[in-house]
């Protein structure tokens, strides 16, 4: 019965549909690139990426008392009023450059040390920047992406009031909308970054890709295809193997596909299934169609339905116990087009065999299904403790251990 | 097949009684306050701040008939929010409401949000002239054309970031439009640059007049 209702529902609007067609010339607004796909019922009608909130919740009103960590972990708030804040990168002096993504449009450079009224206070580096939203650091230099181009700010610490004009070094990137934020790593001196596919599901083309290039700007080179939209990836410390989240396509049904773990163990040569196959073993309704989910390179671990997997960073430092030694951490923000809600830090251990086991480490950021906050990126401090950047409160807490 | 007639008959009836009963639901709806809203900051304060701040240009109940000033009545308070922000950090730019948004705290942002998302819409004045229903009928065309209830909704009330835009007034809605197209209005997102910049001046002036005009169906 309802599904009659449904197709009834779906006939009129389609007749409406064609016949408003019929009777304009101009050519219609192409659909947002997220709603590609989406199902006509009225629930998922309602549903639409939800930016980042614009007031970074006061202090007092965080949720770090509601989040829970395994035995012996606590956290505590390491900085507040950080709008919008996204990832994070720490420069040789100290200094925590923060990104932002569609609300702050700045960068902030936070100082380790507290000032005497005991908060960090952000100074802006980058400003009135769209997609402010990649950056890394290496010696000495910030190199900070937007969805259009790579540049980098050569001793910006030494120049953090007048950080100056920086030097271009990739200006050809898409731009555009739909995941064409940039989360950037150096590794063995070359710059990684993807171009995320330009829509919720579609042919990508040269998009959807992971790219790296050297720190001059040249030598541009494929490392991984068939990636949607990562968010964050890091090199295994023992392997040296590339790690990286992917967020499945939306759209799907409610709990399909996820997003994936993936690890590239041969650069240049691996394809990961986006457009055609999704989590390994799901095979695109329209793309995928001819395809088998044989050819493309199967996950190392599911991490959730439409669960926004963002930034992930092996754990280097010495204060955590010696089992989270080669474990990576991994943000999930939380699903928007999903109706039940959920985010952590979730914690996975690579299985020497191409796997990963993944379980949550850090809860708590779900209340009523609604977001506290949604974490996004980490840190590892000198002293082992790991901060975790949050955009939805515009917030960083800090994780440590003992003591 | 009679089976099968006999169901979509069925069915066709069901959707006429969701179409009656969803517009109506809609209105009675009780507004709930943002889930956001600041315990610092009681409601009572922001809705006396209203009355003196607001009330002058957007009227006591959040609708006015002074020209160019949008209705506050029915928005919604995180899109409420996301203008206040926009107006505080200057990249949405009205003289008065510039001057009004920089003296604002966060605290000040969050409780006039709040309290804006608990004002009940409140329905246009009838217009001066009859309603021209080739214009309407040409402005329902183009705003299933270009997407419009993707994420205004069927009842152009909108939702979370989105603004109710049904009963708006029309010279706020075509400023708005034009605005975004030409790129005078920044949005909180890229999302309605994007949507209008292919769209001819004359067709969203008919999307304007026909969005402040619209009343949801109230079935047959």
């Amino acid at each position: 019965m309802k599904h009659v209702r449904a197709i009834a529902a779906l006939t009129t609007l389609c007749c409406a549909t064609l016949a408003a067609w019929a009777q304009q010339s101009p050519p219609p607004a192409d659909e947002p690139g997220w709603a590609k796909g989406r199902p006509k019922s009225e629930t998922a009608m309602k549903m639409a990426p939800v930016p980042a909130f614009p007031i970074p919740t006061a202090a007092d009103q965080l949720p770090t008392k509601k989040f829970k960590l395994p035995p012996g972990f606590k956290v505590e708030t390491y900085a507040s009023g950080i709008l919008d804040a996204r990832e994070m990168r720490q420069g040789d002096k100290g200094n925590i450059f923060v990104s932002t993504l569609f609300v702050g449009n700045k960068v902030y450079a936070l100082p380790e040390k507290a000032g005497a009224d005991g908060k960090r206070t952000p100074k802006v580096v980058i400003d009135k920047t769209e997609q402010a939203t990649g950056i890394e650091f290496n010696k000495g230099t910030l190199f900070f992406a937007t969805n259009k181009k790579i540049v980098r700010y050569d001793n910006i610490e030494d120049k953090l009031d007048n950080p100056g004009e920086p030097k271009v070094l990739n200006d050809k990137l898409p731009g555009g909308s739909d995941h064409s934020w940039k989360f950037l790593r150096i590794h063995n001196d070359k710059l990684y970054y993807p171009i995320g596919a330009p829509c919720n599901i579609c042919d990508p083309g040269e998009y959807a890709k992971i790219y790296r290039m050297n720190l001059d700007g040249s030598g541009v080179e494929t490392i991984a295809s068939g990636v949607r939209n990562t968010v964050g990836f890091d090199f295994d410390p023992k392997t040296g193997n590339l790690w990286f989240t992917d967020n499945g396509r939306d759209w799907f049904s409610e709990e399909l596909p996820n997003d994936e773990l993936n690890v590239v163990t041969q650069p240049g040569k691996q394809h990961f299934g986006y457009p055609y196959c999704h989590q390994g073993n799901v095979p695109d309704p329209e793309f995928g169609w001819g395809k088998s989910c044989d050819d493309y390179v199967k996950p190392a671990a599911f991490l959730g339905p439409h669960a926004g997997s963002l930034g992930l960073k092996f754990y280097t430092g010495k204060m955590f116990p010696a089992k989270y030694q080669g474990a990576m951490f991994i943000a999930r923000h939380g699903p928007w087009n999903r109706t039940k809600k959920y985010a952590d830090v979730s914690v996975a251990w690579p299985d020497g065999k191409g796997g990963a086991r993944v379980e949550p480490f850090m809860t708590g950021f779900v209340e009523n299904n609604s977001y506290l906050g949604r974490p996004v990126d980490f840190l590892v401090m000198k002293d082992g403790s790991l901060l975790v950047s949050d955009d939805h409160a515009g917030a960083i807490y800090r994780i440590s251990y003992g003591k | 097949m009679g089976r099968r007639a006999a169901g979509l008959a069925l069915g066709t009836a069901a959707l006429a009684l969701a179409v009656t009963a969803g517009p109506a639901h809609a209105q009675v709806k009780p507004k709930k306050p943002a889930a956001a809203a600041s315990a610092a900051a009681p409601a009572a304060d922001y809705a006396q701040r209203f009355a003196s701040l607001c009330a002058a240009c957007h009227g006591a109940n959040g609708r006015s008939d002074m020209t160019g000033t949008p209705a506050l009545a029915g928005q919604h308070s995180f899109y409420a929010i996301t203008q206040l922000f926009l107006f505080r950090e200057g990249r949405r730019s009205n003289e008065a409401m510039t001057a009004v948004a920089k003296t604002l705290k966060d605290d000040d942002l969050r409780g006039f949000s709040t309290f804006i998302g608990t004002l009940p819409p409140v329905p246009p004045p009838a217009p001066a002239t009859p309603t021209d229903n080739a214009r309407m009928t040409k402005g329902q065309a183009l705003a299933q054309q270009h997407k419009c209830l993707f994420c205004h909704g069927a009842d152009l009330a909108g939702g979370q970031q989105v603004p109710r835009i049904a009963g708006q007034r029309e010279d706020y809605l075509q400023m708005s439009l034009r605005g975004f197209k030409t790129g005078t209005r920044p949005g909180y997102t890229m999302a309605m640059t994007e949507a209008v910049s292919q769209i001819p001046i004359e067709d969203l002036d008919v999307l304007a007049y026909y969005a402040s005009r619209f009343t949801p169906p109230a079935g047959k």
